[in-house]
């Protein structure tokens, strides 16, 4: 089974630049692990963008779960998609301390399932004992281990992630791309992210797609 | 566009947000429209009258008026400006922002402050007599089309002060600095380098003045001049007569609309903005003792005149008043005045807030709806008020008839005279103030925290209530205050749009001045201005953020 289908997907920023995306399609199955690739400014960012609803393509459709969440008369709203996405600069909520950020999409939870999947998580991305901290006092690294966190709490089916090791260290990204090729593969999700490093792709992508010419 | 396209749009905005706001955006322009529509009605039998014998003096004084202002506060504002920041000299930090401070007294209450001042009785005269002086009572006097511009001219320089030095200190330094180098000396510069550089700083600042101008009712009115505002005034409370207003006040709209396009080609070549990112502050000289005394000097005296003096004699006033002003009617009036103005600030940020979220994707519909709500910012208060007039009464009429139809006895409630039509007024007038805080808000926080907790699965709403109003909740509530403020001051539309018998600080003041009880109008102005003054300190303090 398919979860996201892309057919023929155009879009631009504005209309009279040339399009960022043209004519793509794309295909990825059930519980795989695809890395993107390409060079920087050719629009890996913005087909993350697309797919999770916070851009509107100009032309194409996009599938996900076989249902069609984009195409000429149909845009469903990013909430109801069940896309979770860590962007480029991680957007932990300032005014939220690690804790409150990563149970942010957790709403569907009874409280106490909740703090469990919190504590879980914060185990994963090893930072525990940092729940009470607000995110200006967390290095870069552990900015986007919680940003990471607060994506993968609610399970959402599809995980697009951008760039999501580019502030880590050699060491603590070898554990977490291992740790969390096994989550994702556990829990069934399917995982779509851009990196700038070959070993990302070895280390964890079922097969690669390479964005541009 | 294709159709297709376009209703794709709109079904992909079609949501609370966007119709609340669509709603809004057409109750402001509603009363806007009545105006223009007035054109097209057949006119009363005052109007052949008014635009026979009045309206070409009208315009004339209107044009007079606001030329010999527009130059006047030019000359203060910009050689000011240039003084603070092109030279150092002792006194120099604390003059540069003090010489804002004006702005928080408004002109109506300089003019008969000051017109009193140096009346027969006034405290100029009656020292100049105690001296042995007699002057000539044509020369001294504050009146008529000298008054209003001395009064405009004190009161109203900042705006061209605070643009103009701004963009000096900002922009200015490498055209200086190089005119320098190429041998140039102050005097100069400042005609042939700052001044045409500094162009589009002026216009702008320049353009906040004519709109006082253009708009003032109170100034113009105490010293007897005969503007198109003015008149709008005197066909409503004198001849009751809406249609003729309406027409004065799309007369007002030409004029204004004139200048706007005046404005806009002066303003053409702004491409000298293009190097902000890589400009560097201005390094100010050091002016030897004698030349920064005469400096220091200079800026007190105007200090002195555009703010010490007034209040101080204001205060004088109010000592020997006291008792007669602070009663428990006027407590009462106080009261009516912060809670009018605080129901219009909720509902103007209420509005502001939603119709900032609802524009923050950029695209055609939400340029176009943000202009339109803000619409009434730089249209008078007096043609707001007159439209608003307009639609109560044909609302009053619409009502009237749908009473009867369900059978209701008695009169209706008349719509026109609450205060629903007052805050409706101040609403569409001072929208531009809270959402243009909004606006800054949401902008310096970007979009992508909304973003995040959308792909979290929680709903715009929630959104809204825990990610983006925490965030921007220091913009809210500058945006209230700054508000709230303005409302405080406002005269005309308070004047044309409250009910009977229903009195703001303001209008008191108006009151009392216009009955030749200047004395007793003392206190509430001191309030006023003393209100006033949280603005001028919010903005100062925004100001300093802003550059840290
Ligand atoms: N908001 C925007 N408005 C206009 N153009 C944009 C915008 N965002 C991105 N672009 C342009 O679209 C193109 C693709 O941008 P995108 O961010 O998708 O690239 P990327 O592949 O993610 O690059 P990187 O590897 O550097 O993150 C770039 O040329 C960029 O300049
Ligand atoms: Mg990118």
């Amino acid at each position: 089974m398919s979860v996201v289908d892309i057919d023929q997907l155009e879009f631009s920023y504005d209309r009279k630049s040339k399009p960022v995306i043209q004519k793509l399609c794309l295909n990825i199955e059930q519980g795989e692990i695809v890395g993107i690739v390409g060079s920087s400014g050719n629009g890996k960012s913005t087909l993350l963008r697309l797919i999770a609803g916070l851009e509107v393509p100009s032309a194409g459709v996009i599938r996900i779960n076989d249902k069609t969440v984009n195409d000429k008369s149909t845009f469903i709203q990013p909430e109801h998609r069940g896309v979770g996405m860590v962007s480029q600069d991680y957007a932990l909520f300032p005014h939220m301390n690690v804790a409150s950020n990563i149970a942010f999409g957790l709403h569907r939870m009874p409280r106490k399932k909740r703090q469990e999947r919190v504590q879980e998580l914060m185990e994963l991305i090893q930072l525990k004992g940092y729940e009470d901290r607000y995110p200006h006092e967390l290095s870069g690294g552990q900015q986007q281990r919680v940003a990471l966190a607060r994506t993968m709490a609610p399970r959402p089916s599809v995980v697009l992630m951008d760039e999501p090791f580019s502030s880590l260290d050699a060491e603590l990204k070898q554990s977490i791309r291992s740790e969390l090729r096994d989550i994702v593969k556990a829990e069934g999700m399917t995982c779509l992210f851009v990196t700038h490093d070959q070993a990302d792709v070895e280390d964890m992508s079922d097969r690669y797609i390479r964005l541009g010419q | 566009m294709s159709f297709r396209q376009i209703k794709a749009y709109i079904k992909r905005n079609l949501n609370g947000w966007w119709i609340v706001s669509i709603l809004g955006a057409a109750v402001i322009l509603l009363p806007i429209l009545f105006v223009f529509l007035s054109i097209f009605e057949t006119p009363s039998e005052h109007w052949a009258h008014i635009k026979e014998y009045l309206v070409k003096d009208y315009v004339i004084e209107t044009l007079t008026l606001t030329f010999i202002t527009a130059i006047t506060t030019t000359l203060l504002g910009v050689s000011l400006a240039w003084f603070v920041t092109v030279f150092d000299f002792p006194g120099r930090k604390i003059l540069r922002w003090a010489l804002v401070l004006p702005l928080a007294v408004p002109p109506y209450i300089g003019a008969y402050t000051y017109s009193t001042m140096f009346s027969y009785t006034g405290v100029v005269q009656v020292t100049l007599r105690n001296w042995g002086f007699h002057p000539s009572q044509d020369w001294i006097s504050l009146t008529s089309m000298r008054g209003a511009v001395v009064v405009f001219t004190l009161f109203l320089y900042p705006y061209v002060y605070l643009v103009t030095r701004s963009f000096l200190e900002r922009q200015s330094a490498s055209y200086i600095e190089n005119a320098r180098l190429l041998g140039r000396n102050g005097m100069s510069i400042f005609f042939w380098v700052a001044m045409p550089i500094c162009r589009p700083a002026i216009v702008g600042g320049l353009s906040l003045v004519v709109f006082e101008v253009l708009s003032d009712y109170g100034v113009t009115q105490y010293f007897g001049l005969q503007t198109v505002t003015t008149a709008i005034f005197k066909t409503w409370f004198g001849m009751y007569d809406v249609n003729s207003a309406m027409r004065l006040a799309a007369w007002l709209m030409v004029i204004l609309a004139g200048f706007f396009l005046i404005e806009r080609v002066l303003r053409r070549h702004r491409k000298y903005s293009a190097s902000t990112s890589k400009s560097k502050p201005l390094q100010p000289i050091k002016l030897g003792s004698v030349k920064g005394t005469a400096v220091l000097l200079f800026g007190m005296v105007v200090l002195a005149a555009a703010f010490a003096v007034p209040i101080l004699q204001l205060i004088v006033w109010a000592t020997w008043t006291y008792q007669d002003v602070w009663n428990d009617q006027f407590m009462f009036f106080i009261g009516r005045t912060l809670y009018t103005a605080a129901v219009s600030t909720v509902i103007i940020m209420l509005l502001s807030l939603i119709v900032g979220s609802a524009t923050r994707s950029r695209s055609w519909g939400s340029a176009l709806l943000s202009r339109t709500v803000i619409a009434g910012y730089s249209i008078p208060g007096a043609i707001i008020a007159i439209g608003v007039l307009g639609v109560f009464l044909s609302l009053d009429q619409v009502y009237g008839e749908v009473y009867r139809l369900l059978g209701g006895k008695g009169t209706p409630v008349v719509l026109s005279l609450t205060a629903a039509m007052l805050i409706f007024g101040y609403v569409i007038r001072f929208m531009a103030t809270g959402y243009n805080a909004v606006e800054v808000g949401f902008e310096k926080t970007g979009t992508r925290y909304s973003e995040a907790s959308r792909l979290l699965g929680r709903s715009r709403l929630y959104t809204f209530w825990r990610v983006d109003l925490p965030l921007i909740k220091g913009a809210v509530l500058s945006g209230c205050i700054l508000t709230f403020v303005e409302i405080c001051k406002e005269l005309p539309l308070a004047l044309l749009l409250r009910p009977f018998d229903f009195e703001t600080l303001s209008t008191r003041t108006y009151q009392y001045a216009n009955n030749e009880q200047i004395h007793e109008a003392a206190i509430p102005s001191l309030l006023i201005i003393g209100i006033s003054f949280i603005s001028v300190y919010v903005l100062h303090y925004l100001d300093k953020r802003w550059e840290t």
